[in-house]
């Protein structure tokens, strides 16, 4: 199974779409969560929205995740161990307030278990190669480790 | 044993929440936590946790600011807590205002998201709360915007 999911402030109908298509065209089962959109899904199962436990018990079942360039399900689908795949919201076609996804792929591409596309054509193409796509799991985070402790230390008051 | 310092913990839903829950999950032991966020669709049934559920508002709508700053308010009120964190958005820099006034640390920790410049609220907030934290090392200026970490 494909999820595919754009989170819950704003729709992303063009990524839905695409997906829909591929699912007329795929075997593989696809199922999404689509938000607010006003393109409503023929070919695949869809939901606007999801209970958080659901929605990770899908990313879990997931062959690849399909989402929109959002912080949460990267950290969600490395939770999860799926490999993810996001495609940016445009600020010039209304889907963001801003372009600050757009900015954001490059980085996240460089996230292990985060793959990339900007386009239907690019997305299809990274799709087909789904299979050789890994997830490593969430080992020890050091970075994360230093920035809770001087977090708690600020609060206790002994951080200077 | 002292009794453990409250701190409430504010974020949106979406990526917000879970930058969120990252930081504050390994602040449970240290910590007596309690959450606010709005909508309740994240609270998992396993969950044992304090979550107050919010009006949703962005800086898009101003007109729900009003109601969300009084929720706040009483919130603050209530629960008395040492220490406010927030990873985003409107609501948290809202709360961060509000405790500016009040006996309460206040903590923003900027979204993961914003590799380049400071977010919308992080820059409304950066003269109000007491520590401004960015996950990304070059947007720190090593004194009024501080890099320790990140959650990834």
């Amino acid at each position: 199974m494909i999820f595919v999911a754009v989170g819950t402030q704003f729709s992303f109908d063009r990524l839905i779409q695409f997906m829909d298509e591929w699912a007329r065209d795929n075997e593989e089962e696809v199922f999404a969560q689509i938000g607010d959109g006003e393109y409503t899904p023929k070919h695949m199962k869809w939901e606007r929205f999801l209970e958080g436990d659901q929605y990770n018990q899908n990313i879990k079942e997931a062959s690849v995740f399909v989402s929109h360039a959002g912080m949460g399900n990267i950290i969600s689908a490395r939770q999860q161990q799926t490999p993810i795949l996001v495609i940016n919201r445009q600020f010039e076609l209304g889907e963001h307030r801003n372009n600050h996804q757009a900015d954001g792929l490059v980085w996240m591409g460089k996230l292990p278990g985060v793959y990339t596309a900007d386009t239907q054509e690019t997305l299809y193409q990274k799709i087909a190669e789904r299979v050789d796509m890994h997830c490593p799991a969430e080992a020890d985070n050091v970075k994360r480790d230093q920035l809770v402790q001087f977090l708690g230390d600020y609060i206790e008051g002994s951080a200077p | 044993m002292p009794k453990k310092k409250k701190v409430l913990a504010i974020a949106s839903p979406g990526g917000h929440w879970i930058q969120l829950n990252k930081i504050c999950n390994e602040m449970e032991a240290r910590f007596e936590m309690v959450y606010a966020t709005p909508g309740t669709q994240y609270g998992s049934k396993n969950s044992s946790r304090k979550i107050h559920n919010i009006t949703d508002a962005s800086a898009d709508s101003k007109l729900k600011l009003i109601p969300l700053a009084f929720q706040l308010l009483f919130l603050m009120i209530k629960e008395r807590p040492s220490a406010i964190i927030s990873t985003g958005a409107a609501p948290g820099a809202i709360a961060i205002l509000i405790a500016k006034f009040l006996p309460i640390k206040t903590i923003w920790v900027d979204s993961i998201a914003n590799t380049a410049v400071l977010s919308r609220s992080g820059r409304m907030v950066k003269k109000h709360a007491n520590l401004v934290v960015t996950q990304w090392e070059p947007l720190s200026d090593g004194k009024n915007v501080i890099y320790k970490g990140s959650i990834l």
